[in-house]
């Protein structure tokens, strides 16, 4: 049970943000009006991918100091759940822009961000699947995710305040805590952030405890 | 030896070393003409077909879109070619030579030359054939030196990277366009700007952001390039 306490922890805090996502107090505002309870699903997916491929980077980062393939394995399998996360985000913040701004996308900075973040990490199982020798596919893969990430950061993270957006804390609109002055969706948001890492690395574990079996039978 | 003595000595050798494989670089590409003759004519036909497909409906916005999604995909031509024929044999032998932060910081600066001088060629080439919006030249020649060091940065890594992972023709366009977009999207942003009344003040900051990304991406090349030719 020591081992396993974070998958209930995870499961607990999805169920809590599911119930007090669509039951809790939210403010009331116009043209969001009850569509801000997108906010649990849609920021939290984003937040949950950063940090996937964060820990993503730090598996690449060690591979290149260890060149052991259990630690590839586990930055590719991150990489895919953070790509998976993405996918959620980009769902649920298109089905919100049509609701609020009347369109499914739009050229906007963060949404830039989200298809380049996106064909980045294409690209990087592409060239997963272009290289045949283990080792060196989890170099060259280490390096241009190492090489990705940084880039990502600049396009989701610098580029987009420098210029207008229709985000909430861009090009003069309030953050989204303008919105929320009493603290009521902050009180399940963070927690929704860490469900929804916790399920990611927990999809995650299991995909990696799969491929080791898989190598184990063909070793 | 004092400690730092030592450290201008090893700095002062890898820049001598820096010059020679761009010297080395630049050379080879004098020798084989061809290749660099093909990188021109890509540009001349690609802007030769916008200006059959775009002929009368030419504004400085579409022109200025055409011009880096053109210089984008002649930069890419440009780079791959640096790495393309000596991925096998010659590495083998730079390998013995020089350190591969040398290598890339050569390569890199050689192909930011390179880039430049495609730009400048396609700017003339659309100048010739598309007409000349640019309302500030020294702004958008300022615009062409930093594309160029952001392009020649990011290209000349992936490129050596895609070397690297086997001859998979579509490999270096999707790995290093992505990576482009940042540059690109502001790039064009600030261009379009100079074609039609530049102000310092509103475009210095982006510019400098943009050389800071160089200054970023060489760093990183720098850091990550040893572990690419480790085989």
């Amino acid at each position: 049970m020591k081992k396993h306490w974070w998958k209930a922890l995870g499961i607990v805090l999805v169920i809590y943000t599911i119930v007090f996502g669509f039951i809790g107090e939210v403010p009331r505002l116009p043209i969001l009006n009850e569509t801000i309870r997108n906010l649990y699903f849609h920021v939290t997916m984003w937040f949950a991918m950063v940090i996937l491929m964060t820990a993503s980077l730090v598996y690449s980062i060690n591979y290149l100091r260890n060149g052991n393939l259990t630690t590839d394995l586990k930055a590719k399998e991150l990489a895919i759940t953070g790509f998976f996360m993405a996918s959620l985000g980009l769902v649920t913040g298109s089905v919100w822009a049509k609701f609020t701004w009347g369109t499914f996308w739009t050229n906007d900075p963060k949404l830039n961000g989200t298809a380049v973040t996106m064909l980045i990490y294409l690209a990087y199982f592409v060239l997963r699947g272009s290289v045949d020798d283990p080792q060196k596919k989890g170099r060259l893969s280490a390096v241009y995710n190492i090489f990705a990430y940084v880039m990502m950061i600049v396009f989701i993270g610098i580029l987009p305040r420098l210029t207008d957006s229709l985000h909430p804390g861009n090009g003069g609109n309030p953050g989204f805590g303008g919105y929320d002055l009493d603290g009521t969706m902050r009180i399940v948001f963070y927690p929704a952030v860490i469900g929804w890492t916790l399920i990611g690395i927990w999809i995650t574990n299991l995909k990696i405890r799969y491929q080791k079996l898989l190598w184990k039978k063909n070793a | 030896m004092p400690a730092v003595l030592i450290l201008y000595y090893t700095f002062a050798t890898m820049l001598v070393q820096v010059a020679e494989i761009f010297k080395l670089n630049f050379t080879l590409e004098w020798r084989r003409k061809q290749s660099f003759l093909g990188v021109v004519l890509y540009v001349l036909t690609t802007v030769y077909l916008a200006y059959l497909v775009f002929s009368g409906v030419i504004t400085p916005e579409v022109w200025n879109a055409l011009f880096w999604v053109i210089l984008i995909f002649a930069s890419i031509q440009a780079a791959f070619r640096s790495f393309q024929n000596e991925a096998d044999r010659r590495f083998l032998l730079y390998f013995g030579m020089v350190k591969p932060q040398v290598l890339i910081i050569g390569k890199t600066l050689y192909n930011f030359f390179y880039m430049f001088a495609i730009g400048l060629l396609a700017t003339l080439i659309f100048t010739f054939l598309l007409g000349n919006p640019i309302a500030s030249p020294g702004a958008f020649l300022l615009i062409l030196l930093i594309a160029s060091a952001g392009f020649s940065s990011i290209l000349t890594f992936v490129s050596g990277l895609a070397a690297k992972a086997g001859d998979n023709p579509a490999l270096p366009a999707i790995l290093s366009i992505p990576l482009l977009y940042p540059q690109v999207l502001t790039l064009s942003k600030v261009s379009i700007r100079a074609l039609t009344g530049f102000a310092w003040d509103i475009n210095a900051p982006l510019l400098l952001v943009l050389l800071m990304l160089s200054v970023v991406t060489v760093l990183l090349s720098y850091l990550l390039f040893a572990y690419l030719w480790r085989d």
